[in-house]
């Protein structure tokens, strides 16, 4: 009866931004980000790959409530960095590990599929 | 602005592929790369399946909302789908979704005259567009000796006199909406198993306490060598992760005897595709998708300006 709608889990309604975000008043170098119709899929891919970044001092994410669709990643950084740039270097840095992980496995398919 | 790059480089090998079920290791990277990836097989990559039902005779024993949830059910293959647009995206048709771009018409008639029992299977459905057809699940090699299996999925049977006549409209989805466009039987990684014999306790061992050790596994991970005598690692992967043999080597007084860890960055997958897509090109279709989700989530332009007030330009210009 309350149940939203199948398609609300990755469809961004009109007017809501993707991804924002908030920085802390209280602690420097550090910030929110909420984005809209994602999970854990995209969360923790990107909460690992911040993790492996020496600049960063906290990465985290939570899904406030399985019933909302959105997740709030929260990144604190040193003074060399920013939580944008850490953001940013991160969705690059899996961007071109996942090119590399394609061209990697399609060498591999035609090399098997040209043993045949 | 920096030139760090924080980048993996990983590294596969493929051990079997067929058309619908590929297994194949994937190394030097993460457990949320390899999780995030079975995730994006089995809920995101998008297909094509049966989405509106439209019924003009149906005088089966099933009713008519029956026989819809079983057509959306039947996969369809959707080599189109990567490239074709959600209906919702459609601009080209006049509002109802139903245009050549976004979606594909199927069509059924049967009707059953004389006594036999009529099977209205998923190769009676014809299709408006060649490239997207039921898929074909019998055997090319066993076409002659099982006729039964190259009937195609029931859809439901008819007595004589009995008629069902539609048309139903496919359209793209990804399984996160319904599971009829799941692409994806199974996908399932586990990490590589290493597993280490400790050869001088062994030696302390007698033939009875090497037997069991090896049989208090439930999978065949050991085996007894009948020419040396000694336990060996027949088969590593057999190894499901229950500690039996961790438990059986420490109740007998041995402990350290057998090691066995998991290799954090080491993972092997089974990907079982049900037939719309086959199984390399569902696992390639996934790393797209992932790539166009990471896409989506970037900050956008306007958000990386307001970055001046952060770092150490920041804090001098503030005085700090």
């Amino acid at each position: 009866m309350n149940a939203p709608d199948r398609y609300e889990r990755f469809v961004v309604p009109e007017g809501t931004k993707k991804v924002s975000y908030e920085r802390d008043t209280k602690i420097i170098n550090a910030a929110s980000f909420t984005i809209e119709r994602e999970d854990h899929t995209i969360g923790n891919i990107v909460r690992m790959q911040l993790h492996r970044d020496g600049n960063v001092l906290f990465a985290g994410y939570k899904l406030p409530h399985p019933l909302q669709y959105k997740i709030i990643v929260r990144v604190h950084t040193t003074s060399q960095s920013s939580p944008m740039q850490a953001y940013n270097l991160a969705i690059n840095d899996l961007d071109k590990e996942l090119d590399h992980l394609k061209a990697v496995f399609e060498a591999e398919v035609a090399r098997v599929s040209g043993e045949y | 602005m920096d030139g760090a790059s924080y980048q993996r480089f990983p590294k596969v090998k493929i051990r079997e592929l067929k058309d619908d079920y590929a297994k194949f290791e994937l190394r030097e990277t993460d457990a949320s790369m390899a999780n995030a990836l079975r995730r994006v097989m089995i809920a995101e990559v998008p297909t094509i399946a049966i989405d509106l039902v439209e019924i003009e005779v149906n005088s089966s024993v099933l009713n008519d909302e029956f026989i819809a949830h079983r057509l959306g059910l039947i996969p369809l293959t959707s080599e189109r789908a990567m490239s074709m647009r959600f209906s919702r995206d459609c601009d080209a048709c006049d509002g109802d979704g139903q245009c050549e771009f976004c979606s594909v018409e199927f069509h059924l008639r049967a009707k059953c005259i004389n006594d036999q029992t009529l099977d209205v299977t998923s190769k009676d459905l014809y299709s408006s567009d060649h490239t997207v057809v039921p898929v074909d699940f019998s055997d090319a090699t066993s076409g002659f000796e099982n006729p039964e299996d190259q009937r195609g999925i029931t859809i439901v049977k008819l007595r004589k006199g009995q008629e069902l006549r539609l048309r139903a409209i496919a359209r793209k989805g990804i399984g996160k909406d319904h599971a009829k466009w799941s692409p994806a039987a199974t996908v399932t990684f586990m990490y590589e198993p290493e597993i280490h014999i400790n050869e001088e306790m062994m030696e302390t061992l007698s033939l009875e306490e090497k037997t069991s050790v090896v049989e208090s596994s439930p999978t065949k991970v050991f085996a007894l060598n009948p020419h040396t005598q000694q336990v060996e690692v027949v088969d590593p992967e057999a190894y499901t992760y229950d500690d039996e043999v961790l438990k059986k080597v420490e109740a007998m007084g041995k402990p350290g005897l057998i090691e066995i860890y998991a290799k954090e960055d080491s993972f092997i997958f089974t990907v079982e595709s049900t037939g719309a897509i086959k199984a390399s090109q569902l696992v390639i279709n996934a790393i797209d998708v992932l790539k166009q989700k990471l896409d989506a989530v970037r900050l956008l332009e306007d958000t990386v300006e307001a970055d001046d007030q952060f770092g150490e330009l920041g804090a001098h210009m503030r005085g700090g």
